[in-house]
């Protein structure tokens, strides 16, 4: 993906180890990117449109080399029956709601990375191998994943998958918004074989106004609320709903940026050096009372 | 005469809309249709308009009656996985009736000519106007609302049939035919239907369906606009035996909107609201003539006029029958088949002031004669 290995990761945190204060590893990096780019892509998920086909969960796990099986398959609906989430053998899936407001029918809503604008899992990630594009998409590297699950972790959608039950070599696994076929001009999986489009491509500034738009065209249609155009800081996908958000088990979440949580968290932590000096202090601590019983029960069998 | 006088309209009217078409006239780009309605490109000026090339000599507006519509259209456009659909265009537009109508699918057709779905849906998803969906989705979303709702599945074989199923790769010929010539059947009317409500004025509403659409003369289109295939088609229906409850988070005004029409807002509320089931209309009761065979099968409007409020009429035959003078009116139908003498003779010779409700006078002829002792022809008795 990105040229970066853990090789390149142990070689930089060595040299930072052994070199003096003030060099960074972000000196080793090129230009900042501009990753909110008025051009970056992001896709408008209208969950009125959304028949529950699951032809998406099929065409991404062919995009991903994963297992798919036969498309016909996916025409079972039983599979609607439980609540699903993405995991590493499929890394989008529909669930199936109960109808909203102004329709009989029920409500299907596709699970999948949001790709935040401000993603968490990038500020979370210790190693560095997570990359937010130009073009919107959350990638990371695999080569340079050391499987410790800070992104799991600190992702406010829970969307990174772990491969649990490989014991050799697990990884994490997400969706990348086709990061490879986009950048060959294609359109991202899913969004390509939808029958209905209840996936819309474009840029995230055009999509926006697109869901403005259909809100304000047909107002009994819709909840008057794009989720994603603000929720922790913004996401490259975004939905539309019958019905409220919070009954289709999207997270109720703040306009601030998820990192600003988890980095909040850690920053605060680590801030002005209170664990390594309280620590020594505790150990310190220790090795004075240790001490002084020894000298104290010396004393005494004197 | 009227008929020369509405086609010499029609005629005036087709003529003025093809003008309209052919010049839009000055500032028509204020007009509140979309520019690409009519233009192919973004920016049509006046040496190259642009414009999309219409079938003028042929207008068909969207207002064609369903049987005018054509029977079968193969779609194979965006033939992909799948082998052609044929949608069998007569039988929908007949089930639209009594929802959107034809403007459900033709939503760009303010008049003029009959738009193809691809003038403004994209067959290629990959695009730069995204606002509008592509033609395949176009498609779809106009299919899968209803065909959702009453197979409650996504059903793509309903329409489609997988190329690898094909015979020869051809579609099966007899599925053609299988439309031919079928029609929507016959919506059946209820004819009473009790509604509780949670109105405190009276919680059950009865409401006399074929009162309605039978003596009131309302069209189905007047209530039932967006119908959905649901309400006939549904599997898990449930019977209208019981009181159908109604739980509505409309306001008062979306409920009562289909009555208000015609029934005034500043009406008795127990006009319909009552604490048990309400009688039908009954014309005795309301205006004390209960209306014999003849009368009883017309709609209100044929006496009364259809303008709201409804015009009194009192019961004298000739408010109404104003042709029925000499000569002119068939009194075997009353079951009297008058003889050759009294035939010629004047309605109100016999029936005085034209009054027929009371018994008729024999006296201005003849001394001591009286009805019904003696008869001025035969009885045949009532048809």
């Amino acid at each position: 993906m990105s040229g970066k290995s853990r090789r390149d990761f142990l070689k930089k945190s060595a040299l930072v180890g052994a070199g003096i204060a003030g060099l960074s590893t972000s000196s080793a990096k090129a230009g900042p990117k501009n990753i909110l780019s008025e051009d970056r892509m992001g896709v408008l998920v209208d969950t009125t449109v959304c028949i529950g086909c699951r032809q998406c969960e099929w065409a991404c796990k062919e995009a991903h080399d994963l297992p798919a099986g036969d498309l016909e398959s996916y025409k079972n609906r039983e599979v609607f029956d439980n609540m699903r989430r993405p995991d590493h053998t499929a890394l989008t899936v529909v669930n199936e709601y109960s109808p909203g407001k102004s329709s009989n029918l029920p409500v299907d809503v596709k699970v999948q990375c949001m790709h935040c604008d401000h993603p968490a899992c990038v500020s979370a990630c210790i190693v560095g191998a997570f990359t937010k594009h130009e073009n919107g998409a959350v990638t990371w590297d695999t080569d340079m994943c050391i499987g410790c699950r800070y992104c799991m972790a600190a992702c406010p959608f829970q969307i990174p998958a772990f491969e649990y039950d490989k014991a050799l070599n697990p990884k994490i696994m997400k969706c990348d918004f086709c990061y490879d076929r986009t950048k060959e001009g294609k359109l991202p999986a899913c969004v390509s074989i939808c029958p209905v489009e209840a996936l819309t491509y474009g840029t995230r500034t055009e999509l926006v106004k697109i869901a403005r738009e259909r809100i304000k065209k047909d107002p009994d249609r819709y909840v008057d609320h794009i989720y994603g155009e603000y929720e922790v800081g913004g996401t490259s996908w975004m939905y539309l709903t019958s019905k409220d958000f919070a009954e289709l088990d999207f997270p109720k979440l703040g306009n601030n940026p998820a990192p600003g949580v988890s980095e909040s968290i850690q920053h605060g932590i680590f801030a002005y050096f209170v664990p390594p000096v309280s620590l020594y202090a505790l150990l310190g601590g220790i090795m004075w009372m240790t001490k002084r019983r020894k000298e104290l029960d010396e004393e005494e069998k004197l | 005469m009227m008929k020369k006088i509405i086609s010499l309209l029609l005629v005036l009217f087709i003529t003025i809309t093809i003008q309209a078409q052919q010049s839009p006239g000055k500032d028509h780009s204020k007009l509140k249709v979309d520019c690409s309605t009519c233009h192919i490109c973004d920016v049509p000026t006046k040496s190259d308009p642009c414009l999309i090339q219409c079938p003028r000599e042929k207008i068909t507006t969207v207002y064609q009656k369903p049987e005018q519509t054509p029977e079968l259209i193969t779609i194979d456009q965006l033939s992909d996985r799948y082998g052609p659909v044929y949608f069998s265009h007569k039988i929908h537009a007949q089930m639209s009736e009594m929802s959107g109508g034809c403007e459900t699918c033709h939503h760009h057709n303010t008049s003029g000519p009959i738009l193809k779905c691809s003038t403004c849906h994209s067959s290629t998803r990959k695009r730069d106007n995204v606002s509008v969906p592509d033609l395949k989705a176009a498609y779809h979303r106009q299919c899968m609302d209803c065909h959702r709702e009453w197979s409650h599945d996504n059903g793509c074989n309903t329409c489609h049939t997988l190329k690898k199923d094909l015979k020869n790769g051809k579609q099966d010929p007899n599925l053609q035919k299988k439309y031919a010539g079928k029609n929507h059947p016959v919506v059946l009317e209820p004819t009473k239907l009790v509604y509780e409500t949670n109105s405190d004025k009276g919680k059950i509403v009865t409401f006399y369906h074929d009162d309605h659409t039978k003596k009131f003369g309302l069209k189905c289109t007047t209530c039932h606009k967006q119908e959905s295939c649901t309400k006939c088609h549904d599997v898990n229906r449930k019977d209208n035996k019981q009181p159908i409850k109604v739980i509505t988070k409309r306001t008062f005004e979306e409920q009562h909107k289909n009555c208000i029409s015609c029934h005034k807002k500043t009406e008795n509320c127990s006009k319909c609201h009552s604490n048990k089931v309400l009688e039908p209309f009954d014309h005795a009761k309301k205006t004390g003539w209960p209306l014999n065979k003849y009368h009883i099968n017309l709609s209100c409007v044929k006496c009364h006029g259809s303008a709201q409020p409804y015009k009194k009429v009192d019961n004298k035959c000739l408010s109404c029958h104003k042709s029925w003078f000499d000569g002119k009116f068939k009194h075997s139908v009353t079951g009297l088949q008058l003889d050759e003498i009294h035939i010629e003779l004047s309605c109100d010779d016999c029936h005085s002031d034209n009054n027929f409700a009371v018994k008729p006078t024999c006296s201005s002829c003849h001394d001591d004669y009286s009805y019904p002792k003696q008869k001025p022809g035969k009885v045949i008795g009532k048809k």
